[in-house]
């Protein structure tokens, strides 16, 4: 199946902050219609490697490749990472913390940056902001502030926000630990409608019940590296690697 | 003490007082117009990672912080126009003299407001695709200038109390008019208490205000 293009391709990417080194070594190849779950033990460079694909940091080494053309170049003799701002556009990003701009309403929430960014007209960008709070359950909320939400409304806006620019790419680091429990669902619940529509993500979540439902594919991030990568029911239910391994059935005892 | 106050010439004085306060407002507003602008500039300019925009900007905010208003105003009004070949009529030379001074110490308000904006906000702020430009417009901004704005507004109040120092250079505003009341009446007592429960009037219920604002502020963070 090599005339698929895929939609991001990874490789040798390498990230430090000062003396410590994150990312050793990423190769990475991601399809259209891919939703990969990355997982591993904190330190391990997850949510670096969502941030990285977001074009948030800095890489020492390496390139990413997105929708076949170069996104990301990390220079290591000049030290500088040169970004292509026009195809970080076809990104989307939704943050662990609530990250909706806590001065204006959901509504201009959601169609600012599409209004600026974008070039969408006022009246365009409102009907398609209603369109998605109306998809949410959320038309009742278009006036209020962040602040007059809750916490999984708030995400469930964030992620409405994103979508609002067409992104060609979700990203989601760790969007539910900071919910209170009772909230998680109703986020999941949007993320399980977007991979049903085949919206190519990538997610960091400690979620594994989640991971299993959502994931097409799982990679298990450690020391840096790609330490395993599969299908969910492989890396999640019978890990090759004893490194996964180990970490699996610490995690998956937790729960039980 | 036997003094007798004699309020009725403060009556009598009270238009030429009031045509001081005039300006004295007037200085103030436009001051601060300046200063809460030019200070958010100044703020952001002493945060750039290059070296050569901090270092002046930088030197500037501590030349004004460190340095009397009084003195401030003096070399304005004497060593500006000589210096520099500006000459303005004292009014705009002692908004100029003012606002840059009170954008030195806005800048240092906001400063540290800007270095408060959550790091996530900015994150978003690519990640939604704005240019660094709008970023500053849409995420830095609104979140420093409501941080800021309690401190902005102290910083305003002080102002209006520092422009009475203008009267040194014959700037016709309240203090100035005050001190020709006093010496044209001989009465100096009535005329400065006078002047001063008007410069209260005004400061008091705007410190009330940022009071206020501060209140909400905290409420909205919690």
């Amino acid at each position: 199946m090599t005339e698929i293009q895929p939609l991001v391709e990874m490789r040798g990417v390498h990230k430090n902050y000062g003396t410590l080194q994150v990312l050793s070594g990423i190769d990475l190849e991601m399809r259209p219609g891919d939703r990969l779950v990355v997982i591993g033990p904190s330190g391990g460079g997850k949510s670096t490697l969502l941030r990285i694909m977001m074009g948030l940091e800095d890489i020492r080494r390496g390139e990413i490749d997105l929708l076949g053309k170069r996104y990301i170049t990390g220079h290591e003799q000049s030290g500088k990472t040169r970004i292509d701002s026009t195809l970080r556009k076809q990104v989307g990003m939704v943050f662990q913390h609530y990250t909706l701009f806590p001065h204006l309403t959901i509504i201009s929430n959601l169609t600012l940056a599409a209004i600026k960014t974008r070039g969408m007209s006022k009246p365009a960008a409102l009907d398609k902001g209603m369109q998605l709070l109306k998809r949410l359950g959320l038309e009742s909320k278009a006036q209020s502030y962040p602040s007059q939400l809750s916490g999984g409304q708030k995400q469930r806006v964030a992620i409405a926000r994103a979508l609002m620019l067409d992104p060609r790419l979700m990203l989601f680091d760790e969007v539910t630990s900071a919910l209170d429990p009772e909230l998680v669902a109703e986020v999941e619940a949007v993320m399980l409608e977007l991979a049903e529509q085949q919206m190519p993500m990538m997610l960091v979540t400690h979620d594994m019940w989640f991971a299993k439902n959502i994931a097409s594919r799982v990679i298990f991030c450690a020391g840096g590296v790609v330490v395993e990568d599969g299908p969910p029911e492989q890396v999640l239910g019978d890990p090759v690697n004893p490194r996964t391994r180990e970490f699996i059935e610490r995690v998956f005892h937790i729960k039980t | 003490m036997e003094y007798e106050f004699q309020f009725h010439y403060i009556l009598q004085a009270w238009p030429v007082l009031m045509e001081g306060l005039k300006v004295t407002v007037q200085l103030t507003v436009i001051a601060n117009i300046i200063a809460l602008t030019l200070g958010f500039v100044i703020a952001l300019l002493v945060l750039s990672k290059y070296w050569l925009l901090r270092a002046p900007f930088a030197l500037m905010i501590e030349l004004f912080r460190c340095t009397p208003v009084l003195v401030q105003i003096l070399w304005f009004f004497y060593c500006v126009p000589i210096l520099f070949g500006i000459y303005l009529a004292p009014l705009p030379m002692g908004i100029l003299a003012l606002g840059i001074n009170l954008a030195c110490f806005n800048a240092e308000a906001y400063r540290a407001a800007i270095q408060a904006v959550p790091r996530e906000q900015l994150d978003a702020g690519v990640a939604l695709g704005f240019s660094p430009l709008q970023r500053v417009r849409y995420v830095v901004f609104p979140h420093a200038f409501r941080a800021a704005l309690p401190v902005l507004i102290t910083n305003g109040i002080t102002l209006f109390q520092q422009s009475a120092l203008v009267a040194i250079v014959a700037l016709s505003d309240l203090m100035y008019m005050g001190r020709q009341v006093a010496t044209q009446s001989y009465r100096p007592i009535e005329t400065y208490t006078a002047v001063a429960l008007i410069y209260f009037a005004i400061s008091f219920p705007v410190s009330r205000v940022a009071a206020w604002v501060e209140q909400r502020l905290d409420a909205a963070r919690a």
